[in-house]
């Protein structure tokens, strides 16, 4: 992104100010947008249907040619959370949040800590190890299916939200360690040798140094693997049935058994999104580089 | 690393000198726990503390590259050591400030490391280590990066500390002015070996070899072949065609020099007198370059033996291409052997 943003304002700046205050802008620069706008209209052109979908009222939704204006309403929100189905989304929400939070938590937690260790102890294996971590995500999930589904079975877990929530965690652990593996090694050590002679345990130089400066990564990390939680159909689909039922699940549902109830069907699909994206949209700003300038020299 | 065998005394101030790569912070760096020992003991007061961990040594460091804490500011970092140890927040306040008092940082109290100057970091780093009352203090190159006038006024500062304290020091440095200034004994390191201890006056007069000879000085050393030969009941040194007595002591510190033997004489340029060519016991030389430095001038002359750097004063500095004599100060004189170890024992030997 940057290097063309830069670029395009060297082009304008060199394309000059005209005497009357117009400005030339380069054909380049214009083609150049042009090819972005056409992308990035192509991609959020679907998500434009759904979200004016949800917000039209029946005669709308099915009227042709189609209405591009409208009186929006919100009786497909309210439908969609509270009435339909018997007892709304309103239950898989909550089901959706709680599982996805947990193994968001759960993995970001317990992957760092093992990156750390990963990133920082010289002990015998540890490229083996690493290796091993990131394999475990090499067999397509399909695969695992069965296995997990007579696990669950054995434990009295199915259609339970801890099922989830530990599948979730697993499956982004090896993800979360190796992405922060690579963060925690760019720690210079000199840091952590300095908190050590200023007297901090391994565990307060974790939690008091190294994690602070990789604060991008534990964001980059958490956005990973609550998206991937919160979009997975698979295991949820096959471990779930009603109780512990995510979103994707519901929504699968939905279309099947309750024929083409459009306006709800699209309000529930806009529910799905808005968390996930207002989620990362809080993080993002932490997303910046350059936490170690000034470290060393 | 290896055979460090050096004795500090309680309270002493002890420079760490050699070039790069010599095994310096190496030292430092195993003191303060960060390195493990791979053989032999540190000991302090007595106790070994090999298996100590870096946390329980109670040593300060000040690290060559500084080692801020970035997400800090300077406050933070230079209160890290003291949060540590629970000190009161009240206390802490007051020690800090009166750190960055001393070191000209209370301007930048609220900066992050990232915004400060080079300067302005190795000082945070330098605060750091002095808000402590460690048993050691282990400072690597901790003025390396100042401009001269801050680096003098540190160093001076650094010794006020010390006289007013008394915590045993160790303190790494390439520069042999601020060892001497700071300094109560220098250990000159050279390849993983310690050469010399002593103060610079020591080092400068009485150097155990070639290399601490080089090393130490103000201009490098001029090293001439030589023999060693027996005239007339006294000994001489054969250079070329040339042949100067020793005085009457080095005669009595020469020790375990053969007779004929190819030998090195080391003489420091300010000790080189430009006399008239043929002058007694001078050598012929030429002059082949006159570098004018201010009040002095340096004169590279070729002899028959080799080139001989001479520093002279302005006023008396020969012509380029002009016929000399070079004549030696030779009781300034060192003579080296075959593996560059002096031949004059240390003063201490000889009474």
């Amino acid at each position: 992104m940057k290097p063309s943003r830069s670029g395009s304002a060297a082009a304008t700046a060199k394309g000059g100010e005209l005497a009357g205050g117009f400005r030339l802008v380069p054909a380049a620069v214009l083609v150049r947008y042009l090819v972005a706008g056409t992308f990035v209209g192509f991609c959020l052109f679907p998500f434009y249907i759904i979200l004016t979908t949800s917000l039209k009222a029946e005669r709308d939704i099915f009227a042709w040619p189609p209405v591009w204006l409208f009186d929006p309403t919100f009786k497909n929100f309210y439908q969609a959370l509270f009435v339909f189905g018997g007892q709304g989304a309103f239950a898989f929400i909550v089901n959706s949040v709680i599982i996805t939070a947990f193994s968001t938590v759960l993995s970001v937690g317990l992957g760092s800590m093992a990156a750390y260790g990963l990133a920082r102890f010289p002990f015998r294996g540890r490229k083996q190890l690493s290796f091993w971590i990131l394999s475990t995500r090499f067999a397509p999930p399909i695969a695992f299916v069965v296995p997990v589904y007579l696990m669950a079975l054995q434990l009295d877990l199915l259609d339970s939200r801890i099922a989830l929530v530990l599948i979730y965690t697993s499956m982004n652990l090896s993800l979360v360690i190796w992405l922060l593996r690579g963060f925690f090694m760019e720690i210079p050590i000199e840091i952590e040798e300095a908190a050590l002679v200023d007297g901090y345990t391994r565990l307060q130089i974790f939690r008091r140094v190294a994690l602070p400066l990789v604060r991008p990564g534990i964001v980059t990390a958490a956005i990973l693997s609550a998206v991937f939680s919160w979009n997975e159909f698979l295991f949820a689909v096959i471990l779930t049935q009603t109780h512990a039922a995510t979103l994707p699940v519901y929504l699968s549902g939905f279309s099947n058994a309750m024929g083409l109830a459009w306006g709800e069907y699209m309000a529930v699909g806009v529910i799905a999104v808005l968390p996930i994206t207002l989620f990362t949209a809080m993080l993002q700003k932490h997303l910046v580089r350059g936490l170690t300038f000034g470290a060393i020299r | 690393m290896r055979d460090l065998d050096l004795v500090i005394e309680d309270g002493e101030f002890v420079c760490i000198l050699g070039p790069s790569g010599c095994g310096k912070s190496s030292t430092l760096r195993m003191l303060a726990g960060l390195e493990p020992v791979t053989a032999g003991d540190i000991l302090v007061d007595g106790t070994r503390i090999n298996d100590v961990s870096a946390r329980n040594r109670d040593m300060a460091m000040v690290f060559e590259n500084y080692a801020l804490y970035p997400h800090l500011d300077v406050y933070h970092n230079i209160a890290m050591p003291l949060v540590a140890r629970r000190v009161r927040n009240d206390e802490i306040r007051d020690r800090v400030f009166r750190v960055c008092e001393t070191l000209r940082l209370t301007e930048q109290i609220n900066s992050r490391p990232r915004t400060l100057s080079g300067g302005q970091r190795q000082r945070v780093a330098l605060g750091r280590a002095l808000i402590r009352h460690p048993r050691i203090f282990l400072m690597d190159e901790p003025l390396g990066h100042l401009e001269a006038h801050l680096r003098a006024e540190l160093r001076a500062e650094i010794r006020r500390l010390h006289e007013q304290r008394g915590t045993t020091t160790v303190y790494i440095t390439h520069d042999q002015q601020e060892a001497g200034a700071v300094g109560d004994r220098i250990a000159v390191m050279n390849a993983g070996r310690l050469q010399q201890v002593g103060s610079l006056h020591d080092l400068l007069n009485w150097p155990v070899n070639r290399f601490v000879a080089q090393f130490i000085g103000e201009w490098p050393l001029n090293l001439l072949p030589v023999n060693l030969i027996a005239e007339s009941g006294s000994m001489s040194i054969r250079v070329d065609d040339l042949a100067i007595p020793l005085t009457p002591m080095q005669t009595r510190r020469l020790t375990g020099a053969k007779l004929e033997s190819p030998l090195e004489l080391g003489v420091r340029p300010d000790d080189v007198e430009i006399v008239n060519v043929g002058s007694a016991l001078s050598l012929r030389a030429h002059v082949a370059v006159v570098e004018p430095q201010g009040d002095t001038s340096v004169v590279v002359a070729e002899t028959a033996v080799g080139r001989v750097n001479a520093v002279v004063p302005s006023t008396e500095a020969p012509i380029t291409n002009s016929a000399v004599g070079l004549k030696f100060a030779i009781a300034q004189a060192h003579l080296f052997g075959p593996d560059g170890a002096s031949l004059f024992t240390g003063l201490d030997n000889i009474k």
